[in-house]
């Protein structure tokens, strides 16, 4: 629709980096957060006292990137705003691929000189067709490349998920919550005020890009609103993208005179495009991860029709309200299916109606194997789910080491064979370390969870919408 | 009057808005079902434009300036002879001045009684960020108190009105509750196709109300329309 691939490409594959103005009332933590960089990276720095504490930490520095050798594909600004002109034209007469400035002062302030030079920016920037990232941005996060914005981040491992998020703290927040639950970033960029390239362009690079499989997105809110509508419809036919929203408060007072009018508020209006489009409207960081994370690890479905599973009659009957809150199918089995558990299955103290309560069946772990098996046969079950409660595994661990190793084993050998969704909840109860633990070794093995039954069954519909709208295009 | 030449008559005039009669007859042309509505200026040929339709009849005031015509006592439903509707006409006139004094009276819309039917909104509002949005609901309660309605993007696809109109909680009525006659949910679906090409046409219009439709089990009607037009600039 309109963006220069190539162009793309060469800023978020980059084999080449320079770093100007990093300092030590930073704490150089740009110079620190590519330390990762997967090639060359370069300083420029003119002040003299900052140089050999640069050349210390075994960054060559220049006192100007144009002094720099070769191509250079990708640079990190952060200069004081008067000189950030200045540096955009080197970056333009140098020909590099592409620059994040993380300066800031420009239009945020609403000062007549930050305006000033930020419309000055932007009219070099697009002469030159150059291709600006921020200002007032913590620009790319590349997990593949080693390209971080943050120490934190990770690096050498990307996954699949793309992100572009319009705050520096909630992309920096998403890529370290994703990246605690398995959601690993291909390319990631947090914008800023976006004067040049702007959400539309970043969702046309990631919707075509191979590397990335799906998108999340942190958006407060469009400058052209047409565009960002036809470039996101193109894109969700190709590829899921969760949209978190944020200041979803609503646009106050406005001069209308009709009824439709006066009903169409700015958040009403928002979720459903996002909604017409066939993206996934989430309404938190938590949730924005949760969906993601269901999409890339539980099997595409349009099944609505559950087999839950739970350790106790209580979280069976609170797994039974969450789900079918979302609106899903909790259903009697087959007759087989009966005939097969009535076989086996110790109904005192326990129950296998839909859910099952397993209670008394768990200190036999075939059993288990065998409930599984029995789910994944059972034409009336679409998808299978089950509850690991660590503070009553515990107990049964008391009673024999390795039991819940044994547990993990049997869910992901489960997971391997089935053909159906499958996904777990871990309550941390009063266990949250421990919980965690749990959902670490469970992801290992390739099995999503999630800690309450309502986050369960949210991200599992999510995957559901997505999936129906696919079909139903 | 062609649709476009009633837009450019009412634009060149500086108005900002269609009275009753101008916007069903923009929407007719459009091919939007709507009752037929003619503009009587005094008593006696609102009298005589009841006769020719038929009673019974229902008189609605024109005028730009009065936003709740039922609230005010611009609104006489069900005329069942030519005294009624004089009387309705006079009614009418002197309720406007009562409640809202210096309100410009243009006439009054002369229209025959609709069949009551299913009541929905259907409506048009432009968003800053995205242009031109349609919204789909139904009518009384289920809007004005519990706000159940769906909004689409210009333009709309048969897909987004099937799933506007299935979207909303009260969508079990329009299939016939509890023997109440099924609404047409085809014609529906048409209905928001049809508004959104009209719209897609016509950048110079701000906002539609076609508040309320009366849905039946074959085919719609609106029985009240208004078209609100962008402000000039220069």
């Amino acid at each position: 629709m309109g963006i220069d691939v190539a162009k793309f490409d060469r800023l978020f594959n980059p084999k080449t980096a320079a770093v100007i103005g990093d300092k030590q009332a930073l704490g150089y933590s740009w110079l620190n957060s590519m330390s990762t960089f997967k090639g060359p990276v370069y300083s420029v720095q003119i002040d003299e006292r900052e140089i050999p504490n640069i050349e210390a930490m075994g960054y060559q520095n220049f006192k100007s990137l144009l002094d720099v050798p070769g191509d250079i594909d990708f640079v990190i600004v952060s200069v004081p705003r008067k000189f950030a002109p200045m540096v955009l034209q080197q970056c333009i007469e140098k020909g590099v691929g592409g620059a994040t400035f993380f300066t800031s002062g420009f239009a945020e302030t609403a000062e007549e000189e930050g305006i000033a030079l930020q419309n000055q920016m932007q009219q070099m920037a697009r002469d030159a067709n150059f291709m600006l990232v921020g200002p007032n941005c913590m620009g790319l996060f590349i997990p593949g490349r080693g390209v971080r914005f943050t120490t934190q981040q990770y690096s050498g491992e990307a996954g699949p998920v793309g992100f572009i998020g319009q705050s520096g703290t909630q992309s920096m927040y998403f890529s370290l919550l994703g990246g605690a639950h398995g959601v690993k970033v291909s390319k990631a960029v947090s914008l800023g005020n976006a004067i040049v390239l702007d959400v539309p362009d970043y969702l046309e690079y990631l919707g075509q890009d191979p590397e990335t499989k799906m998108i999340g997105m942190y958006v407060e809110g469009v400058k052209d609103g047409r565009r960002f509508f036809d470039v996101l419809k193109d894109v969700c036919k190709r590829k899921p993208v969760v949209i978190w929203k944020g200041g979803q408060t609503s646009d106050g007072a406005r001069a209308v005179s009709s009824h439709t009018a006066s009903l169409a508020t700015e958040y009403t209006v928002w979720e459903s495009l996002v909604r017409q489009c066939g993206a996934l409207p989430v309404h938190s960081l938590e949730e924005l991860v949760d969906v993601l994370k269901g999409l890339l690890y539980i099997k595409p479905s349009t099944g609505t029709r559950m087999g839950i599973m739970a350790l106790t009659g209580g979280q069976a009957v609170a797994a039974v309200d969450a789900f079918a809150k979302q609106d899903f199918t909790i259903g009697p089995l087959s007759d087989s299916s009966y005939e097969e558990l009535s076989s086996f299955f110790s109904v005192i103290g326990a129950s296998y109606r839909n859910p099952l309560d397993i209670s008394s069946n768990l200190p036999d772990q075939t059993v288990l194997v065998r409930i599984l098996d029995i789910l994944e046969r059972d034409p009336t079950i679409d998808a299978i789910t089950t509850e690991l409660t660590t503070s009553l595994l515990d107990r049964r661990e008391s009673m024999g080491e390795g039991y819940v190793d044994n547990l993990i084993n049997i869910l992901a050998e489960h997971r391997e064979r089935t053909k159906k969704p499958y996904f777990c909840t871990v309550c941390p109860v009063d266990q949250e370390v421990a919980a965690i633990d749990m959902r670490d070794r469970l992801l290992a093995r390739g099995i999503p969870s999630f800690p309450t039954f309502h986050r369960s069954a949210n991200a599992y519909r999510k995957l559901v919408t997505y999936n129906e709208f696919l079909q139903d295009r | 009057m062609t649709q476009s030449q009633t837009l450019t008559d009412a634009r060149d005039a500086g108005r900002t808005f269609l009275n009753e009669v101008e916007s069903k007859q923009v929407l007719r042309d459009a091919g939007i079902d709507t009752t037929q509505a003619t503009l009587a200026t005094s008593r006696d040929q609102a009298v005589e434009q009841a006769r020719a339709i038929g009673f019974p009849v229902v008189l609605k005031v024109i005028s730009p300036d009065v936003v709740h015509k039922s609230d005010m006592g611009g609104v006489k439903l069900g005329l069942k002879d030519e005294a009624e509707t004089a009387a309705a006409y006079d009614d009418i006139v002197a309720s406007i001045n009562a409640n809202q004094p210096g309100a410009n009276i243009e006439g009054v819309s002369v229209q025959g009684m609709a069949r009551p039917g299913t009541e929905i909104i259907i409506g048009m509002s432009k968003d800053a960020q995205f242009g031109p949005v349609l919204m789909f609901g139904l009518g009384g309660i289920m809007v004005e108190i519990l706000k159940d309605v769906a909004f689409r993007i210009v333009p709309l696809t048969r897909r987004d009105a099937r799933s506007m109109i299935r979207e909303i909680k009260g969508f079990p009525v329009l299939n016939g509750y509890r023997g109440q006659e099924p609404a047409d949910i085809e014609k529906l679906e048409d209905t928001l196709i049809k508004l959104s090409e009209f719209v897609q046409q016509h950048d110079e219009i701000k906002e539609i109300d076609l508040n309320p439709i009366f849905a039946y089990k074959d085919g719609l009607t609106a029985v009240d329309a208004r078209i609100i037009l962008e402000e000039q600039v220069g």
